[in-house]
This record gives structure tokens, sequence and C-alpha cells, in this order.
């Protein structure tokens, strides 16, 4: 993973956070490859195309129009191509109900979307330096929200 | 029970009633024969006596017969002979009513039998000859001397016979009339019982009849009264009894039927027919249902359907009721139906009511959601570019500019502050029956934690008590005494390092004005304080509410929902909290939880 370039998709429909999110990673000093689209539709469509290199790591927004988060994640998770994906949940709200929901759907870890630059800075950064062997093998939902 | 002793009671006096008629006749017939008895022996002794009358008669007639023989003999006067003649059928006349008085007796018969020998004897032979001899010319004296000495002895023998059967017959009399007398002794003894068995009878029948009838008189009262209390039952509680004899099809109903439906009492015969006139047309298959119901299965169902009177006033009705077995073996269902108008109109109400406050609370929800998502993604937004610019462009920006840019940020801070707050209280709120066992030591601990730079940075002391496990939210409690410790924290005296004490003791509710004086629960009491700044008595209960601040924003930043939160915690716990406090001392919170 060190030796090739992480590829990191985020599918969210504000125009300002996919601003923020790539302006985050341009300033990182790790070596990525970031991509994003705009909404859920969008990315099923092109992840299930054929012949594609998966991102390591898919952050997902939650509240999208037509296909949310939530179901981008279950649809993920049913396709076996795709469900070994490291998958962020990348959203505004914290509440117990949706934290609780994606852990059990199968989602890696839960980042709740900073009001600060720097912190969204080092947050994406720890999320990608992340040792994912050790997190996906030892889940549970003490680390599962990733505090700041 | 009373009915019970009432039927015992009946039973008892029925045994009593045959006992006493079998007494009775047995003492009656008892006192017949002994009457027929004492008429018999009356009569024996009456007969007796006629024997022995008659006796004497004869011997007197045969006196007679001997003075009027000696008065001839001596007179030859022929008066005497037609007296002697006149004597001699008087004998004859007593021997033949003897014959028949001593019938049946075998004794005197023989006795009479021999004495009716002898006197033949005496007048045949003897007598006759004598006469004869008398008679005849010349006398013959020797003849005549020697018949007369042979009449002598036939007539003593005869007189002895005669005197035997009267001693016979005294004997008997002696008998009789001791027999008699034993009879007559006994007679008014035998009546007399009769009398006073027949007189105790008669007063035990009395007093039995009479104590009965008091209590028969007494039930028919309550149950007059029961059936005048049930008529004004109906009428007050608004209800209606009838009963539907399902094999015969007839029903009867109460007079308070009637003016459930509005018409005057026993206004129509009851009928099925009759009544389905008065329910709603969209309710009818309800009753036509019900019935079939019942005549098919044999079970009622309770009913709810409207009726509507002859005012057009529709009532609500609700009709149940049960089967029952007649005397005659005839199912019976008795029922009854309750005017529910106003309980469905005031339950429809509060339905309706219910409904508008379901959908307030889910617009409060959505407003929740709004609050949570769609305020905090532009003001996120503002704050991330507010970053972006001081990291970057700040160096631009005129010191006038800056300043107002310093506002911009500390404005989008606490804006930000009291969306947190705002959910934070909302979430609360929102009561989620998460109670588990909960170790508020581990929960202090956290809240300590979470506190930690605060308290580090204040140079502050908390030192506290061994605390019980209760049963509770655990996130709440651990956000309650975050609010607490962080209130001491934030309100301390300046220049003075914050001490912080967390007690806990079990008390009763009935020492303490803010829990329910009548019951003596117990409560443990927590008792959080410091010796901060406090503030004045007057505003102990103002503090808990929402957005109610005692310092301005520039000197105490905050929002003025922390104390509200931790009330409504303490409140999710049905437990209280109270402060108490002096300004420049400190304060202390008091949380109360029920020990369960």
């Amino acid at each position: 993973m060190q030796n090739e370039i992480i590829r990191v998709m985020l599918a969210d429909d504000d125009e300002d956070d996919r601003l923020f999110f790539k302006d985050a990673f341009e300033e990182i000093k790790i070596k990525t490859d970031v991509s994003t689209l705009n909404n859920g539709i969008e990315l099923m469509n092109f992840l299930t195309q054929p012949d594609i290199a998966l991102p390591h790591v898919l952050f997902l927004d939650l509240n999208m129009p037509g296909k949310t988060g939530l179901d981008c994640l279950k649809e993920i998770k049913g396709i076996d191509r795709l469900k070994d994906i490291a998958i962020a949940i990348y959203s505004t709200s914290a509440s117990e109900e949706d934290i609780e929901e994606t852990f059990v759907k199968g989602a890696n870890i839960y980042i709740k979307k900073p009001h600060d630059f720097l912190a969204l800075k080092k947050i994406l950064e720890d999320v990608i330096t992340l040792n994912w062997q050790y997190h996906t093998s030892g889940l549970n939902r003490d680390n599962f929200l990733l505090s700041l | 029970m009373k009915l019970k002793s009432l039927f015992t009671s009946s039973f008892f006096l029925k045994s009593i009633f045959i006992a006493s008629l079998f007494i009775l006749i047995f003492i009656s017939t008892f006192l017949y024969k002994h009457s027929i008895g004492l008429i018999d022996s009356a009569e024996l002794l009456v007969h007796t006596h006629k024997v022995h009358l008659e006796l004497e008669q004869l011997n007197s007639a045969l006196k007679d017969v001997e003075i009027n023989q000696t008065g001839y003999f001596i007179s030859r006067d022929t008066i005497f002979l037609k007296s002697f003649r006149e004597s001699r059928e008087k004998v004859a006349k007593s021997i033949h009513t003897l014959n028949s008085l001593v019938d049946d007796n075998l004794t005197q018969r023989n006795n009479l039998d021999s004495l009716q020998k002898l006197i033949t004897l005496r007048y045949n032979i003897l007598f006759e000859n004598s006469i004869n001899l008398t008679d005849s010319i010349p006398m013959n004296a020797r003849r005549f001397n020697k018949s007369l000495v042979e009449g002598k002895i036939v007539m003593t023998t005869i007189r002895d016979q005669i005197n035997k059967m009267i001693d016979l017959e005294k004997i008997y009399m002696v008998e009789r009339q001791e027999r008699y007398d034993n009879e007559t002794f006994f007679t008014p003894f035998y009546s007399m019982m009769l009398l006073l068995f027949s007189l105790l009878v008669f007063v035990f029948s009395y007093f039995k009849i009479n104590k009965d009838l008091e209590s028969f008189k007494k039930s028919n009262d309550i149950l007059t009264i029961a059936t005048e209390s049930m008529k004004h039952a109906e009428e007050i509680g608004g209800f209606s009894s009838w009963q539907w004899d399902v094999d015969s099809n007839t029903f009867t109903y109460s007079d308070n039927q009637y003016r459930l439906l509005g018409v005057e009492p026993q206004s129509f015969v009851p009928s099925m027919e009759a009544f389905i006139k008065f329910v709603h047309p969209e309710d009818r298959h309800i009753i036509t249902n019900g019935e079939d119901h019942v005549v098919n299965h044999q079970r009622p169902n309770a009913a709810f359907f409207r009726i509507i009177r002859n005012d057009g006033n529709i009532r609500y009705f609700r009709s149940m009721g049960v089967f029952l077995n007649n005397a005659e073996g005839h199912k019976i269902l008795i029922g009854i139906n309750n005017d529910v108008t106003e309980e469905y109109l005031i339950s429809k109400s509060l339905e309706d009511r219910n409904h508008e406050l379901e959908k307030s609370n889910r617009e409060l929800a959505s407003f929740n959601h709004v609050a949570s998502h769609d305020l905090q993604e532009p003001l996120r937004k503002i704050q991330t570019f507010i970053s972006r610019i001081y990291e970057k462009e700040v160096e631009g920006l005129s010191p006038t500019g800056k300043e107002y840019f310093d506002k911009i940020q500390a404005a989008a801070n606490r804006m930000r502050i009291l969306i947190d707050d705002l959910l934070l209280f909302s979430r609360t709120n929102k009561v989620e029956k998460a109670f588990e066992a909960a170790d508020l030591n581990q929960l202090l601990e956290s809240a300590k934690q979470e506190l930690a730079q605060a308290i580090e940075e204040k140079n502050a002391t908390i030192k506290s008590d061994f605390l019980p496990t209760i049963h509770a939210i655990p996130f709440q409690i651990q956000q309650l005494f975050i609010n607490l410790i962080g209130n001491s924290l934030k309100y301390n005296k300046p220049d003075i390092a914050p001490v912080i004490k967390i007690e806990c003791e079990i008390i009763r509710a009935a020492d303490y004005a803010i829990l329910n004086k009548n019951t003596n629960e117990a409560f443990y009491k927590i008792s959080v304080s410091d010796n901060g700044m406090g503030f004045e008595q007057k505003y102990s209960e103002a503090i808990f509410t929402l957005f109610h601040r005692l310092h301005n924003n520039s000197d105490y930043p905050g929002t003025g929902i922390g104390l509200s939160i931790c009330k409504k915690i303490v409140e999710n716990h049905h437990g209280r909290i109270m402060a108490e406090s002096i300004p420049g001392i400190g304060s202390t919170f008091s949380i109360f939880f029920p020990i369960k």
C-alpha cells in the first residue's frame, strides 16, 4: 500500500465539501489519487463498471439525493468484488441512529465533518495512514467513530 | 346465605308439619279407640245393672207368687188366684227378659237354665199340685203339707240360685266398674294430651310462620329496594337492560331502554325489528351480524353502534350480553346497553388531540433534523471558510477588517455551541427507555475525563464519595455530571482554585419539601458542591429554565441550556434537582434519585 498511490474516492452531493476534500488532500504530504462523484447513483454506476481500478478508501456522505450513503453501503457490501473496499462514512450529523446503522451494515469508520480546515486535514490524514488491516480486524464500536 | 336459610326453614317446617300430622292422627285414633272402649264398658256396666235389676224383679215376682198362693190357701178367695196368675206371668216375662240379657254369658245362661228348670218344677209339679190339692174336696192334708214343704225347699233353692246369679253379677259389676273407672280416669288425660299437643303445634307453627313471614317480608323489602335502585342506577348510569329469549325470539326491555332510545317507557312492543329501526343505517349490519352470531354460535359479542332518536339526535351505544338458561330451559341472552355518547365524544376529541400532538411531535422531530443537518451544514462551511481565510488570507486584511473578522468567527463559534446544546437538549427530551444498571462512579470518572482540560486549566480538586449503582440511562447521567461539574469550573471565584465535592447519602422523601412528602420512599441524594462565586437564592429555580442566564455573555459565555438539560435528565429518571447557594461562598446542586 505504501508503494503505490492510494486511491481515495468521495461521493458527496455538496460542491463545497468536495472542494474542501480535494484541497485538504492536496495539502497532505501523502501521495493520493483523489476522485469525487456527485451522488450515490453516479458512485454505483462507476463502481459497477468492469475493469476499473477500485478505490482503496471510499468516503460516503450519508445525506444524498436519489441513493443515500446507506443505500450505497448496503449495495457495496452485497457485491463480492466491492465488499472489501474500506468505507469511511463522512457526514455532517453524528446521530446515534446513523452511527449504529452504518456500523451494523459494515462501514469501517465514521467521520463527522469537522468545521475547521486544519482539523479536516488532520482527520483525513489519520484515516489514510490508518492501518486498515488492524482496524478492520479489531472492529468495535468504540473506535468506529473517529474522534478528532 | 339468606336464601339458603329460607330453604332449610321451609324444609324444616314441612318435616314438623308431617310429624305433627302423624302424631295428631295417632293420638286421635288412640282417643277414638279409647272412647269406643269406654262406651263398651259403660254398656257392659249398664247390662250388668239390668241383669241385676231383672233378677231382683224376678225374686220379688216369685215372692208375689208365694204371697198370693199363701193368701189363696188361707182365704180361698179367687182374687188371690188371679193375682197369683198375674205374678206368674211377671215371672215368665222376667225370665224371658233375662234370657235375652244373658245370651252372651255362658255361665249366667247355664245358671238361668237351671233356675228356669227349678221355677218350672216349682210351678208345674209342686205348686200346681198344692193348688189342685187345696181345691180338691176333701182335702188330703198330709199330701198337701208334704207338697207345701217340697215347695218351700224348691223355693229356697230358687232363691239360692237367684242369689248366686246376683252375686255373680255383682262380681261382674265390680270388675266392670273398675274397668270403667279406669277408662274414665284416662279419658281426660288423653284428651288433655291431644289438646296440649295440638296447642303446641299451633303455637309453634304460628311463631315459625310469623318469623318466616317477617324474613320473607325483609327479603321482599330488600328486593324491592334493589329493583328500585337498579331502575335509578340505569337512569343515572345511562344504561339499560334487556333480555332476549332466543328460543321463542321474544324481548323484554327495561324502562330505561326506551328512554335511551328517546321514547316513553313501554311505548312499543320490543322486538329486533322495532329496535333496528332506531339503529343508524350504517350500523345496522352490526346488529344483524351480532344477531346471526348469537343464533349460530350461541355466543354473544360486544357491539358498538349508533342509534338515531326520533328527534334526529345521534347517540353511541355499547351493548354487551351473557347467556343464561331460564327455568324452562330456554336460552336467554341478558344484556345491557350503555349510552357512551359523552365518553365516546371525549375520547374522540382526545384521540384527535393526540393525532395533533403526534403531528406536532413529528414536526418538532423534523425541526431537530433541520437544526442538526441543514443549520449545521452552512455554519460548518462558514467556519471552514473562516479557518481557510485565517490560514492563508489574514495578512491581506486591514486591522479593522481583521477585528471584524474576529467577531465573525466568535459569532460563528457561539452559534455552533448554541446548536450543539440545543441538539443535546432535544436529544434529552426524547426519552429513550435505555435504562440499565449504571455505576455512578464510572460515569463520574468518564465525565472528569471529558472535562480533563478544564480541570487542569483551573487547577481544580474534585473529591467524591463512593457512589451507588442505579437504574439509569448512562450517557444522560454522564452528561449530568459534565454539566454540573462544568458549571462549578466555569463559575469559580477568580484566583481561587475550585474545590468540588460530590457526596451521596440515603434520605427519606418525607424530610424534603421538594419530594412527595406523603410517602416514606427512600432516595439517593447526590450533591455537587463548590466554593465558587455562587448566586442569590432567589434565582434557585429560574436557573433551570431554558435560556435563562444570570451573567453577561461577555463575562461568562454560555447558552442557558446546560441546567435545563440537567433538570430534564433528572426528571427522566423520576428524580428531582434543587440548588442552594450563598453568593461568594459557593453553590450546592442536589439530585434525588428514587431507590427502587
